[in-house]
Formats: C-alpha cells, sequence, structure tokens
C-alpha cells in the first residue's frame, strides 16, 4: 500500500488539472460549434449581427414579430397537427408490437426481432424517405397529405418501438400473474397493471417522436412536394433558398423553445429521458 | 397461445413488413432491367455499373468515408475521455456537465444544422469539407458520450482499484485495464458515430459549399420533388447496406442478455 502512496498524492494534488484535461477537449469543442452557435442565432434573431454579419449594437423585436404573422403561425399550427398525427399514428402501430416483443414473443426469436427494429432505425430518414418514394409512385399516391403521414409514420416509428419495448420488458411479470391469480381479466389487467407501468415507454417514445416531427423537413418537401409546409420546411425556405437568416435565426429560437418546454415538463412529470 | 396472442403476432408481423417493404422495394428495382417503376422485367446490374463508371460518386463516396472516419476517430476520443471523467470523477456541477454533454442528442438536428451556419457565416469559415466535418463532430461526440458512459457505468470498478494497488499507475490502468474493459461500449459508440456521419444529410447540406458534395447530397438532388429511378435506387441500395450491417454488428455486440 506504502507504494502506491505517492501516485494518488500526486493525483489528488492535481486532481483539478486532471479533470480539466479530461473533460476539457470535449466541453470546449462543444462550446465553440455547439453552444456558440446558437448564441449567435439568438444574436441574429434580436438583429445584433446585420448584413454581412456586421454587430449593430442594436436590439429589435422586429424578426419575433414577424415570425408571428398569422402565415407563419398556421404553418407552426400544421406543424403541431402533423406532428400529433404521427406521435398518435406510430403510438398504435408500436404498442401492440412492442408489448408482443417483451411478452409473448419466443424466446430464441427475440433478439433476432429486436434486431429487426434496430437494423431500418439506423438507416436515415432521406433513404428511407426515398425508398418509400417508389412505393408511393407506383400507388400514385405522391404529393398528398396522406403520404406525407405515411412517411413520417414510417420513419419515426422505430423512435416509438424501441422505448415502449424497453420500458415494458423491465415490467415485472410477477405483478401480472398475481393480478390474474386475484381473478382480474386480461383486458383489466392491462388497463390497470401494464399500461400504466409502460407509461415512462409511451412518453419516452412521445418525445422522441413529437419534437423532432415538429420540425421535419426531408418528409414534406420529398412526399408532399410544396403541398405541407412545416416548420421545417419554411425554415429551411428562409436560410437556403431567401437568405433571410434574422427571420428564420427567430423561428429557429421560437422552434428550440418548443422543444426545451415539451422537456421540461416531460422531466418535471416523468424524470429521466430514455434513449 | 390464446387468440388474443396470435393475432398481435399477426399484427406485429404486419409492421416488420411494413417497415421493411420499401427497403425491398428499392433493392429489388435496383436490379431491374427496365426503367419502368413498378414491372420487373429482368436480372440486370446495369445500373450498378452506371454507378461505378460516374466519377462524381465516386468523388462524393471518397468525401462520405473521408469526413465519416474523420468524424469517428475525433468524437470517439473526446467522448470516451470524457465518459471516463464524468463515471471515475467527482466534482462540482456534475449533473450541469452531464446536462451540456447530452444536449446535442435532444436538439432537433435541423435547429442545430442552422445555427452552425450561421456561425460559419459570422465567423467567416469557407463553407465545405472543413465546416461539414467540424459539424458532424460536434453531433458525434454527444453519442459517443452516452454509449461509453453507459458501458463504463456497468463494469466492476475493483478491477481497476486492484491494478492501482499492484503498482500499476493511473495512465497503465486507463490503457491496460479501462480500456480493454469498455470495448465493446467503445466500438459500438464508434459504429453509431460513422454511420450518423455518413449517411447524414440535414447537418452537411446546411454546411456545405459549393463543390463538397457527400452520396447523401446527391441522392437529395437527384430525388427532391418526386424523380425515382434506378441509379438512385441503386445507389440507396449500397448506402443502405453499409448502414444495416454496421447497425447488425453493433445489435450483436450490444444485446446479450
Amino acid at each position: 500500500m506504502g507504494m502506491a502512496e505517492p501516485l494518488i498524492d500526486f493525483i489528488r494534488e492535481h486532481r483539478s488539472l486532471t479533470i480539466l484535461l479530461i473533460l476539457g477537449p470535449a466541453l470546449i469543442y462543444l462550446a465553440i460549434y455547439f453552444f456558440a452557435p446558437f448564441l449567435i442565432t439568438i444574436l441574429y434573431s434580436i438583429g445584433f449581427i446585420g448584413r454581412r454579419g456586421v454587430i449593430t449594437w442594436k436590439v429589435t423585436i422586429e424578426f419575433y414579430r414577424q415570425a408571428f404573422r398569422g402565415v407563419y403561425l398556421k404553418v407552426f399550427y400544421n406543424s403541431i397537427v402533423l406532428a400529433a398525427i404521427t406521435t398518435l399514428g406510430t403510438l398504435v402501430m408500436s404498442y401492440p408490437l412492442a408489448y408482443y416483443l417483451a411478452l409473448k414473443a419466443p424466446k430464441k426469436w427475440k433478439n433476432t426481432l429486436v434486431i429487426g427494429i434496430i437494423v431500418p432505425y439506423w438507416v436515415s430518414f432521406l433513404l428511407r424517405t426515398y425508398a418509400l418514394m417508389n412505393i408511393l409512385t407506383m400507388l400514385g399516391q405522391m404529393f398528398t397529405y396522406e403520404a406525407v403521414v405515411i412517411g413520417m409514420v414510417y420513419d419515426y416509428l422505430p423512435f416509438m418501438i424501441l422505448p415502449l419495448y424497453a420500458s415494458l420488458e423491465k415490467l415485472d411479470k410477477s405483478l401480472l400473474e398475481a393480478s390474474y391469480t386475484l381473478g382480474a381479466s386480461p383486458l383489466k389487467t392491462f388497463l390497470k397493471v401494464t399500461l400504466p407501468l409502460s407509461k415512462p415507454g409511451i412518453a419516452s417514445g412521445t418525445i422522441l417522436v413529437f419534437v423532432p416531427a415538429i420540425g421535419e423537413f426531408v418528409v414534406p418537401v420529398m412526399l408532399g412536394g410544396a403541398s405541407v409546409p412545416t416548420i421545417g420546411v419554411i425554415t429551411w425556405n428562409l436560410f437556403l433558398k431567401f437568405h433571410n437568416w434574422w427571420r428564420g435565426a427567430a423561428l429557429s429560437i421560437l422552434y428550440i423553445a418548443v422543444v426545451l418546454a415539451a422537456l421540461i415538463i416531460y422531466v418535471k412529470k416523468v424524470g429521466e429521458l430514455e434513449i | 397461445m390464446s387468440l388474443v396472442d396470435k393475432l398481435m403476432g399477426i399484427y406485429s408481423a404486419l409492421v416488420y413488413i411494413f417497415l421493411y417493404l420499401p427497403i425491398v422495394v428499392v433493392i429489388i428495382f435496383s436490379f431491374n432491367e427496365s426503367r419502368t417503376l413498378g414491372k420487373f422485367t429482368g436480372f440486370s446490374l446495369e445500373w450498378y455499373q452506371v454507378l461505378i463508371k460516374d466519377k462524381d460518386i465516386w468523388i462524393a463516396f471518397y468525401n462520405s468515408l473521408n469526413i465519416a472516419i474523420l468524424t469517428t476517430l475525433v468524437s470517439l476520443t473526446l467522448g470516451t475521455l470524457a465518459a471516463y471523467g464524468m463515471i471515475r470523477f467527482d466534482m462540482g456541477g456534475k449533473g450541469a456537465i452531464d446536462s451540456l454533454l447530452y444536449i446535442p442528442i435532444i436538439i432537433p438536428e435541423i435547429a442545430e444544422a442552422l445555427s452552425l451556419l450561421l456561425f460559419y457565416k459570422f465567423a467567416g469559415y469557407r463553407l465545405g469539407w472543413l465546416t461539414v466535418l467540424l459539424g458532424h463532430i460536434a453531433f458525434d461526440i454527444s453519442f459517443v458520450y452516452v454509449v461509453v458512459r453507459a458501458r463504463l457505468a456497468g463494469f466492476d470498478r475493483s478491477l481497476e482499484e486492484a491494478s492501482l494497488t499492484l503498482g500499476a499507475n493511473e495512465v497503465q490502468t486507463f490503457l491496460k485495464v479501462t480500456l480493454p474493459l469498455s470495448m465493446p461500449g467503445i466500438v459500438a459508440a464508434a459504429l453509431i458515430a460513422f454511420t450518423l456521419s455518413f449517411d447524414d444529410f440535414i447537418k452537411t447540406i446546411f454546411t456545405t459549399g459549393p463543390g463538397f458534395q457527400t452520396l447523401p447530397l446527391i441522392i437529395w438532388s437527384q430525388s427532391a420533388r418526386g424523380g425515382v429511378g434506378p441509379e438512385i435506387n441503386a445507389l440507396t441500395t449500397v448506402i443502405m447496406a453499409i448502414s444495416m450491417a454496421l447497425a447488425y454488428i453493433y445489435s450483436k455486440l450490444t444485446i446479450r442478455s
């Protein structure tokens, strides 16, 4: 024991330095290339940064006022409706599947079946949406609202299945048996035991689908053409087409505010997010 | 098995079909002789030959690979170190630091992408290879951090203590004990980082400049607004095959119990 002491003393003396050297690089990197960009976005949205990136030393709420104009409010509303439909669609499709995987699927197939969900989950939205375009084109269903909804549900489905599965998998099966033994019907057991216990999974899945779905851009453009403008599409146009960075920045900050509000409510009500 | 269980099994099978049908259709039609969609006239490798002969595709492939490999190396180093530091050291404000390292996963990619664009514009970066790379790394560090931290949290700390007691110093212990034990987590994190970067579209299109294209950008520019074609089917098949193979390896590594 005596041999290790000088070394431990050394590390204790330079403990802060050691921690700084280990955590520093990641934190500094994120400070520059993740957090500073958001600060810059805020500065653009209040007009503090003007044309050609020149600092104006002025603050205005004009761009936020523009973002609250009727057109944009309607787009915000449409995006939230689309995101809600998507969340509901994925939930209805996922729950029986997650339940089956967690509680009913034959043991030797289980891993394979779970891998079967993870594998398409890793293919990016762009590719999967393109894949869907083939079928929708064959069916003559491109550029409709239905096409966009199908695409959204298709892309976001694994985001709902995996957290639902995780929470149902953790469920203590003896509770179900107890419920049966005490005479409750399968339906009653489901409503009174299984469903309440899987709430954290439902909440995780809802956050993981609903929040990014509000800002979704790829699906509405590829499958909806110009017919389904969402907040993602509008922001995209403001930035890459019209180069109206100030209004775009204000819209984006509002979107992030909605996202953070949803997350804070979630953490307060449910607890930690499971990914 | 009760009737309800059976129905649930059938329902589940239908969801799997829904998930895989579009992917299967793309693969099938990438081997279709004819250009017309919906009719399979015969097996052909023609569209893959078109891809192989296309110089732009090769350049984009090289760019995608280059960005993905560099992103993986840098984010793996920074993310693993951060995970190690958070698990093995106590410090003030730990919860806050954890949140900072975690936030990039939660913020929607489009918001992150356009804030990066504004940042680059403001700071006077020339958009292209470097700006794409820097953005990908920022996103991937958090994923590496979360995956490696989960692995580090799960293993027996007394092994490290034994190593220290037996006279190895901190660095030796990290290299000879901690690193090998956390290898499955690190490999899993590398696979995630690589895939996220290799087929990333949103961050790339916001932060790229003239002349720098990756494979997803080619798919986008050729298919936006409804254009479906056998060449894009072939290209999509190739990229999907890479992502799905890596996902499969990842699943095999992480799903045990």
